[in-house]
């Protein structure tokens, strides 16, 4: 049985209406460095604190089908990317509003797929990427703080960050080994850190080697280096096994069984003992007997270990476990870990394990001993320091083209090149003489436009539509934040003061990278590595470059769809300044007109973020919009619908 | 059939601090924590209205872990506050006192949290850093070759809990004897990695205080072993008694840790073949002169009987937290078989003999050497007996912990400032620390506190006003300083800007014995930062989802 519940039309409006925006207005408040932090209250009475986008948006547990689409799509990318769940869903909302704005409909949603190939790449490689700069080697707190300071409070995220760096640093010594060593942190993060409630956080710091959680089962005290031997079966014989029969005839038998049982388990550790093996690590409860002959052979013995631990172990010393049965008690034992030390170590109250091991692999064991005031704390930290391990490990990845524009040959898009080179010439000559007045530079930009594209058929439908469009959009970003074209000036002004006074300059050499872009012609769109100043800056940077292309498009309906979405990028540094005064008008006319003046735009000393982060999300938050346009009915069952298991759904461990 | 529910939608509430409920509630939690506070603190009665016993107390662990708090923003605080005393035992109230004081006076302020984050933050590590350093004039080295600045930091902690309702000769009774009891654990042969021993405290209630004692060694009890008789326990050579330590089962029932099944043939009993095994550990245990056997678990009464009657002292259920404690004083390891007894496995003793405390008998295990000792703790009622513990274990842990240095309490004063956020934000940490100081007296004594030290000092309530304090004032707070010269004493009600203190004289004007209250120094500064960043956890909420399902 199934019900529609209602028709086409209003099926798209209940789609875009309000659920975008009461999600983005439910998270608005935690984004940013200035963000607050939300207090989750789960029913067993535990209180978590937390500025996670997607425990946010789980806790919300939204109704609405399309909203519950939103969220896990803003979850899925955030798994993927390790951030970006808040400003996903802002970002949706306000390309949805956009859309709504211009009337919808079908041919839009058509539209969104060609703006990516023929205007968002266009964008990036050729705007976007001329800003660009590679991140510094070896120094990864610049990164790490602006990150943090998204999800932490303003006390923690310093200490937090140097603590990140050192991890790393001391995991992979060596840089090239890098993003080898950030996938196993992100990985095995939890059992790579220890968290410690009651201390404060200054007293955090990271230990070389491992740290288990619990107590030796047996502690015998050695000096220098050892081997240990991974178990994951008991090791004291069994009398008889499940579905086994053992049948005692006599008293005597039965005896005897006990002590042979008793006799083989002390052979055993004597084995283990003339293999100098001092040390076990069991994944099961070990037998009273196994631990007691352990400590008369002066074996140390961990149990209970989880398969986690284990595996890491594993991968760390490349040893897999032992298998002790065998009538074969003389054979050596080769697969044995080298412990370089292994000691009892005091966390607040409880006694853990600390082995240092000898590592067969690129990464060097250390861990994080995380101290906090409350648990809820410590959670908020392990997972911020876990999603910036993923984080990082995209620092590492290229975005490469999808759209089939370069194919139709170099030479046209060399000659293109040019062009558009040349059109930003005069652009910047009509800008100068123009500073003040931005809508008069968006007219005169379209004059340029139309200028340039001679061969372009023109109906004048499309030109009035064009224009009508670009007054919206400077009202729009001047309405929105109350200042006249007299506050713009000055805000201009004080772009200017800070200009002079900032010493950090974006490397920029148009030339260059320009000869670049005409030789280089791999698949690549954004390189490994590259980087931009947090702050609203690559959003800024692709909203003037798309609007740039999206003159050079012939079809109407892909420049409404570049304008949307150069538009509903700045709500993203909207939120950013929201609690300054006329913050966001400062920042934006100010880059805006260096932009124009083809200047390198101002650095701030507040850190970087990886690129590609950044234009993923811009792509996901394309395509979420795209299947939420596509949907044309919502079914309404009866019966709970199987569960699919999203990619998601593990990381939550 | 479960019944399915609808789920509830959570709850959304936004900006909780601003909530008069909030406030409400957080002033309360801090009036009832601030008359606990200090030697002179009130008691408070914890009951749920329906019987069963009443906790007289003023310590936060009891406080803290018993009060039922409705807002979920004081969770966190008082979360906070029960991890730092697990982990320091002391200074709890100061860390919850203080951490309140931040609330409030961070919330008044009108500056955005992120600034009073980032300024609070920037004073504590200026705070750090000054007491830390040389120059701070809190610290007060113990001497370790006397016992006289241990006995007032035990005493202190002793009196700051007026709810063990112990007399000046109690007092000084359990200070010596938790002074004595660390003295044991302190071993004798220093090696490079030096363990402090353990401390067992066994319980005597109905006895009087002042019948406490310590001894060395352990004890055990004992139901079974009639007093008055001499106890007549098999020797070696050597003069010392051979022990047998047990940690397997001697019930002789079979239990079986195997999966499979076993079949028995008909006329074969798999527990007389046990029991005849047992036995054959008891004749080897008396073959190889073992003069007393103790059984973690269950001892069959067959064995137990058999090395009665051979000479043998046999003890059972001696249960697993003394397992630990008996290995370290006999030097044995606990036998995990009765199959095979290794020629090395039994510990030795230097002496045996039976002890009885207020009707209750006990085996007092002598060791030659020990690092282990037991304190015998008696009081009369239920309640008192339950703070009197918590109290004297807490001494025991404080010593333990970082007994190098120590700070006397109230002394923490902070730094001026330059901007008016961060004037503000300064002054509302002061204050903050102040109130602490100020939340001592609970008479209406007057609170001063001098600028030359940033000591305090208590004036009686209604004193006349006079020119000079010095009349007035014999000895500071903590007992450091003395009014021997003119430290220009003002009240302490929250004026900022305080010059720079000056170190304390570097030759007390008092012996050392003479102090008042001393502090832990690490409980001290960790439960000051744990306080503030306590408070700019809860300062930063900016909302609350409430899960109601």
């Amino acid at each position: 049985m199934c019900r529609t519940s209602a028709s086409l039309g209003s099926v798209r409006r209940s789609l875009s209406r309000s659920s975008a925006a009461a999600l983005a207005g439910a998270v608005r408040g935690a984004l940013g460095p200035r963000g607050g932090r939300a207090l989750l209250l789960r029913p067993t009475g535990e209180a978590m604190p937390t500025r996670d986008g997607r425990r946010l948006l789980e806790a919300l547990s939204v109704e609405p089908p399309a909203a519950r689409v939103m969220a896990a799509r803003a979850c899925s990318h955030r798994a993927a990317t390790g951030d970006g769940a808040k400003s996903f869903v802002v970002l949706l909302a306000a390309v949805l509003r956009g859309l709504r704005a211009a009337g919808g409909g079908a041919g839009l949603r058509r539209a969104l797929r060609d703006f990516e190939a023929q205007v968002l790449e266009r964008a990036a490689a050729r705007g976007l990427r001329r800003h660009l700069r590679p991140a510094p080697p070896g120094s990864l707190e610049p990164l790490l703080e602006p990150y943090l300071a998204g999800r932490l409070g303003p006390g923690e995220r310093r200490r937090l960050a140097r603590l990140c760096a050192e991890m790393c640093r001391r995991c992979a010594p060596a840089d090239a080994t890098r993003p080898q060593v950030l996938r196993l942190l992100g990985r095995r993060f939890p059992e790579l850190h220890a968290a410690v409630p009651g201390l404060p956080l200054a007293s955090s710091r990271v230990l070389p080697g491992i740290v288990l959680r619990r107590d030796f089962a047996a502690y015998c005290p050695t000096d220098g280096e050892l081997r240990a031997l991974l178990v994951t079966q008991p090791l004291r014989p069994a009398l008889t096994a499940p579905g086994v029969e053992f049948v005692v005839d006599s008293e005597g038998q039965y005896l005897a069984s006990l002590r042979w049982i008793t006799k083989r388990t002390e052979a055993l550790m004597k084995h283990l003992q003339s293999n100098s093996v001092k040390l076990l690590l069991s994944s099961v409860k070990q037998e009273d007997v196994v631990i007691y002959y352990a400590k008369l052979y002066g074996v140390s013995v961990v149990e209970c270990l989880s398969s986690e631990e284990m595996a890491l172990i594993s991968e760390v010393t490349g040893v897999s476990p032992y298998v002790p049965f065998g009538d074969d008690m003389d054979r050596e034992i080769t697969e044995t870990a080298v412990v370089t030390f292994c000691q009892p170590l005091l966390l607040v109250s409880k006694r853990c394990v600390h082995i240092g091991f000898a590592s067969v692999c690129a990464f060097q064991p250390h861990c994080l001993i995380l101290c906090g005031p409350v648990d809820g704390v410590n959670e908020q930290h392990a997972a911020a320091l876990q999603e910036a391990f993923t984080m990082l490990q995209q620092l590492f990845k290229t975005v490469d083209q999808r759209g089939e524009w370069k194919v139709e040959g170099e030479s046209q898009s060399k000659a293109s090149d040019v062009c558009s080179w040349h059109s930003s010439a005069t652009q910047k000559q009509l800008v100068i003489e123009n500073t003040c007045n931005t809508n008069q530079v968006s007219e005169c930009q379209l004059k340029a436009l139309s200028d340039e594209t001679e061969r372009k058929v023109f109906d004048p439908d499309k030109c009035d539509l064009l224009v009508h469009n670009q007054k919206n959009h400077s009202t729009s970003v001047l309405v929105a934040h109350n200042a006249d074209i007299v506050t713009a000036c000055e805000g201009l002004n004080v772009g200017k003061g800070l200009e002079e006074t900032c010493c950090h300059v974006v490397p920029f050499k148009p030339e260059e990278s320009r000869a670049s872009i005409a030789q280089d012609y791999s698949n690549c769109l954004i390189e490994a590595g590259s980087v931009l100043p947090v702050g609203g800056y690559f959003e800024i940077l692709l909203h003037y470059y798309i609007q740039d292309y999206a003159k050079q498009c012939q079809q109407s309906e892909v420049t409404i769809v570049s304008n949307v979405v150069a538009d509903a990028l700045l709500s993203i540094p909207k939120a950013l300044y929201q609690t300054e005064r006329d913050g966001f008008t400062k920042f934006y006319l100010e880059a805006i007109n260096l932009l124009k003046k083809n200047q390198p735009l101002p650095v701030n000393n507040e850190g970087l973020e990886s690129v590609y982060c950044k234009y993923q999300l811009v792509i996901s938050v394309l395509h979420c919009v795209t299947e939420l346009l596509s949907i044309d009915l919502v079914i309404s069952i009866r019966r709970p619908l199987q569960k699919f298991e999203d990619r998601d759904s593990e990381d939550d461990t | 059939m479960s019944r399915l529910e609808a789920k509830k939608p959570p709850l959304f509430i936004s900006e909780p601090l601003t909530r008069d409920a909030v406030s409400q509630s957080l002033s309360l939690l801090s009036g009832i924590l601030k008359s606990s506070y200090g030697p002179a603190g009130r008691l408070k009665q914890l009951h749920n209205g329906v019987g069963g016993c009443v906790c007289t107390t003023s310590q936060s662990s009891a406080l803290l872990g018993h009060l039922c708090l409705s807002q979920p923003v004081l969770h966190v605080l008082t979360a906070s506050v029960r991890n730092h005393v697990s982990r320091f035992s002391d200074c709890g109230l100061f860390t919850a006192i203080l951490c309140c004081g931040f609330i409030e006076n961070f919330r008044s302020l009108n500056v955005a949290p992120f600034t009073v984050i980032k300024i609070s933050k920037h004073l504590l590590s200026l705070c750090m850093d000054h007491l830390k350093s040389e120059a701070c004039g809190c610290q007060v080295s113990v001497d370790f070759s006397s016992v006289e600045t241990l006995v007032c930091l035990v005493r202190s902690i002793l009196t700051s809990k007026p709810a063990c309702m112990l007399n000046k000769t109690e007092v000084d009774h359990l200070t010596s004897l938790v002074l004595k009891a660390f003295i044991f654990t302190v071993p004798c042969h220093v090696e490079t990695n030096a363990v402090l021993g353990k401390c067992v405290v066994i319980p005597v209630k109905g006895g009087r205080v002042v019948d406490s004692t310590v001894l060395p060694g352990l004890l055990i009890e004992a139901p079974e072993i009639q007093l008055g008789k001499p106890l007549a326990v098999k020797r070696t050579g050597s003069n010392m008694i051979k022990i047998a330590l047990f940690s397997v089962s001697m019930s002789g029932d079979g239990s079986n840790p195997e999966e499979g099944t076993i079949v028995v043939r008909h006329g074969v009993s798999l527990e007389v073949s046990e029991l005849n095994q047992l036995l054959n550990v008891g004749k080897q245990l008396v073959k190889d002169e073992v003069g007393l056997v103790v059984c973690q678990k269950v001892m069959h009464p067959s064995l137990k009987q058999y090395l009665k009657e051979q000479g043998v002292v046999a003890v059972d259920r001696a249960g697993l937290s003394l397992m630990d404690p008996l290995g370290r004083v006999t030097g044995s390891q606990p036998i995990a078989s009765i199959h095979s007894l290794p020629p090395g496995c039994y510990g030795s003793l230097k002496d045996l003999c039976v002890e009885s405390f207020a009707s209750k008998h006990f085996l007092h295990l002598i060791p030659g050497d020990t690092v282990i000792c037991s304190l015998i703790l008696c009081n009369r009622s239920e309640t008192a007996w339950d703070e009197l513990k918590r109290v004297c274990e807490t001494a025991e842990h404080v010593l333990q912990h970082k007994v190098r240095k120590i700070v006397p309490a109230s002394t923490l004063r902070d730094l001026g400032c330059s901007q008016t956020q961060y004037r503000l934000v300064a002054e509302g940490f002061c204050r903050s620390l102040e109130s602490v100081a100020r939340s001592l007296s609970h008479d209406g004594e007057e609170v001063l506190t001098d600028v030359v030290y940033g000591h305090c000092w208590f004036v009686p309530p209604r004193s006349p006003c006079v020119s000079r304090w010095s009349d007035l004032v014999s000895k500071c707070g903590c007992g450091v300083s003395g009014s021997t010269e003119d430290l220009s004493w003002s009240f302490l009600q929250g004026q900022s800007g305080s010059p720079v203190l000056q170190a304390c004289p570097q030759e007390p004007s008092v012996k050392v014995a003479d102090l008042r209250v001393l502090d832990c120094f690490a409980a001290k500064c960790s439960g000051l930062q744990v306080a503030l960043e306590t408070a700019n956890l809860i300062l930063d909420l900016s909302y609350i989802i409430e899960d109601q399902n």
